[in-house]
């Protein structure tokens, strides 16, 4: 028995409000307020209430701890929007009373007037708690979503993956199940045979009282159809979609995590299929013939010179490139080029050095001739300066152009 | 027999054969994807290289069965360690990979306060230094259309999900994988 005037009590609570936010925050996290926590919030405020916290029955002893009696820890929730989900076994308990009350309904209608008219009141109120529920859950459900999405907690990536599992193990999936509209059994479902049977005694039953009575609750089951579809679609292009990514997202960095610290990084045999390395061009180029010339180029002397040694013991060289030309000319089509040279220059200067070899290469230079690459080299050697070259064997036919 | 190839048949060989993602919804994408092209285009590279034509709704890519090939385990490396990193930071390394800027001084800030994969990021040439990171963000990755420049800045591309994918597909295979690598501590 409370023996203080209700507007003192209400005026209690709008002085000491933020005293009692701690103390529902507190009991909200763990489910009791201790004492030392109690006594700390209160020494705080400065003043001693704590005999009034308990003649306004606002907290209760549960053993060496406390807990705000349900009717002030409800109004908290209220006012501040934040609602302890529910398991999805404390709402179905509505599910079952509505289905009851309703067999009831339809069993005694001919029966007592007033039984009928408390059963159908009752009928709507356990809607309504059934509705509010189900609201508060969803959005309480929604907000520790996105509290873990953005990690308020700061907790890591197990520890979320855990809590997402958790949460749609535990309340997501069976609060849908249960409001599913798709599903023939959920309450959406029997509130729709509800409808229709209260629809048709609104319109045709003999008592105007208890007409009206069914025409209340036929408006409270539109509304409730209305409700519940909204909130199976917060479920489920919401909420669902939500907890599902923060699932995935902390399962790749699971999955990164064993990347990095088994060694896959490292290992040769990654169970990861391959992204194509950058393909090797090794078609044969068209530019290969410039790049021949350009070759033999550096090795070409810009200029001859000639040294007259007197006491030389043998005829000296000289290279005729118009005699050469002509010949090679005359020997069209020549199947390998460097051999050609290599009998030519053999032929009038048998101890040939590389600088006469490579003078004699000069005549690649000449026009009239097409060159063509044979997809093959081959060495040469040049036994007066000990010279090994790898050359490329080159066709050389008439230019018709 | 004269043989009709698609629009843009040598740019969609060569990107490809580069190692270079193709984007959605850029012209080579849409061009793959047009009437029986991904058909064509899946045949071609397999009956021509053996490469798999991978098609996914914001990108594609080639794969090959090549084990010497070192550079998506360096970026998947890369990747890795700055999704923890990010993540350890308190942000969400999935919005920030998504669609966040990054720069060359917030990487390497990451990487050289990485306590956890300190050892790694030393042994991995690609990622060890900050100049070898630019080099992999902005020679390889650039490159491969898996990041996109954007003046001093750079944005990942939606290709960067293939490595979340795989990352993803690593916790399905965990039991199968046998290491033989000592464990990391976090």
């Amino acid at each position: 028995m409370i023996k203080a005037e209700p507007k003192t009590i209400l005026s209690f609570i709008h002085q000491h409000y933020d005293l009692l936010k701690e103390l529902f925050l507190a009991q909200s996290k763990n489910n009791t307020i201790d004492y030392e926590f109690l006594n700390n919030e209160i020494e705080k405020c400065g003043v001693e209430i704590k005999n009034q916290l308990f003649e306004y029955q606002i907290i209760k002893n549960i053993n060496d701890e406390y807990q705000i009696t349900d009717v002030y820890y409800n109004l908290f929730e209220f006012i501040l929007q934040q609602f302890k989900p529910l398991l999805p076994e404390e709402i179905e308990k509505y599910v079952q009373s509505i289905t009851n009350l309703f067999i009831k309904i339809k069993e005694d209608i001919g029966k007592d007037k007033n039984i009928l008219i408390e059963r159908i009141d009752s009928l709507t109120n356990e809607i309504d708690k059934f509705l509010s529920q189900v609201k508060n859950n969803t959005s309480s459900l929604l907000v520790k979503s996105r509290d873990l999405k953005a990690n308020i907690d700061n907790i890591d990536y197990q520890e979320k993956i855990h809590k997402a599992s958790f949460w749609i193990e535990y309340y997501i999936i069976p609060l849908n199940n249960i409001i599913d509209i798709h599903n023939s059994e959920s309450i959406y479902n029997i509130l729709l045979i509800i409808s229709e049977y209260t629809n048709e005694k609104r319109l045709n039953f003999h008592d105007e009282n208890i007409r009206l009575k069914f025409e209340r609750l036929y408006n409270r089951l539109k509304q409730a159809l209305i409700d519940i579809r909204q909130q199976s679609e917060i479920l489920v292009n919401e909420l669902i979609p939500l907890i599902e990514r923060i699932k995935t997202e902390n399962l790749i960095l699971k999955g990164m995590h064993h990347y990095l610290s088994k060694g896959l990084w490292y290992k040769k045999n990654s169970p990861q299929k391959e992204l194509l390395q950058k393909f090797r061009d090794n078609v044969l180029s068209n530019d290969f013939e410039l790049s021949t010339k350009e070759y033999f180029e550096q090795f070409q002397l810009e200029e001859n010179v000639f040294i007259n040694d007197e006491n030389h013991s043998f005829e000296d060289w000289i290279f005729d490139k118009f005699k050469y030309k002509e010949r090679m000319v005359e020997s069209l089509p020549i199947q390998n080029f460097f051999e050609w040279i290599m009998t030519e220059i053999k032929s009038e200067n048998a101890d040939f050095n590389t600088s006469q070899y490579f003078t004699m290469v000069s005549l690649l230079f000449e026009k009239d001739i097409n060159i063509e690459y044979q997809k093959q080299y081959e060495k040469v050697i040049i036994e007066k300066d000990n010279t090994e070259l790898t050359i490329p064997v080159l066709k050389i036919t008439k230019d018709e152009d | 027999m004269k043989i009709e190839y698609p629009k843009y048949h040598y740019d969609i060989v060569k990107s490809l054969l580069d190692g270079k993602f193709i984007l959605f919804p850029g012209k080579l994408y849409k061009t793959v994807l047009e009437g029986e092209n991904k058909e064509f285009y899946t045949d071609f590279f397999k009956e021509s290289f053996d490469y798999e034509l991978i098609v996914e709704t914001e990108y594609l890519y080639l794969i090959s069965d090549n084990t010497d090939e070192k550079t998506s385990r360096d970026i998947m490396t890369f990747i890795s360690i700055l999704s923890y990193e990010i993540d350890k930071e308190g942000k969400n390394f999935f919005d920030e990979l998504n669609s966040s800027f990054f720069n060359l001084e917030r990487i390497n800030q990451y990487f050289d306060n990485s306590h956890s994969w300190h050892e790694i990021i030393k042994a991995s040439k690609q990622i060890s230094s900050p100049e070898s990171r630019k080099s992999l963000i902005y020679n390889t990755m650039l490159k491969r259309n898996i990041i996109e420049r954007i003046g001093d800045n750079f944005q990942f591309t939606k290709a960067h999900k293939v490595f979340l994918n795989f990352a993803l597909e690593l916790t399905k295979i965990d039991d199968k994988v046998k290491s033989t690598y000592p464990q990391q501590s976090l």
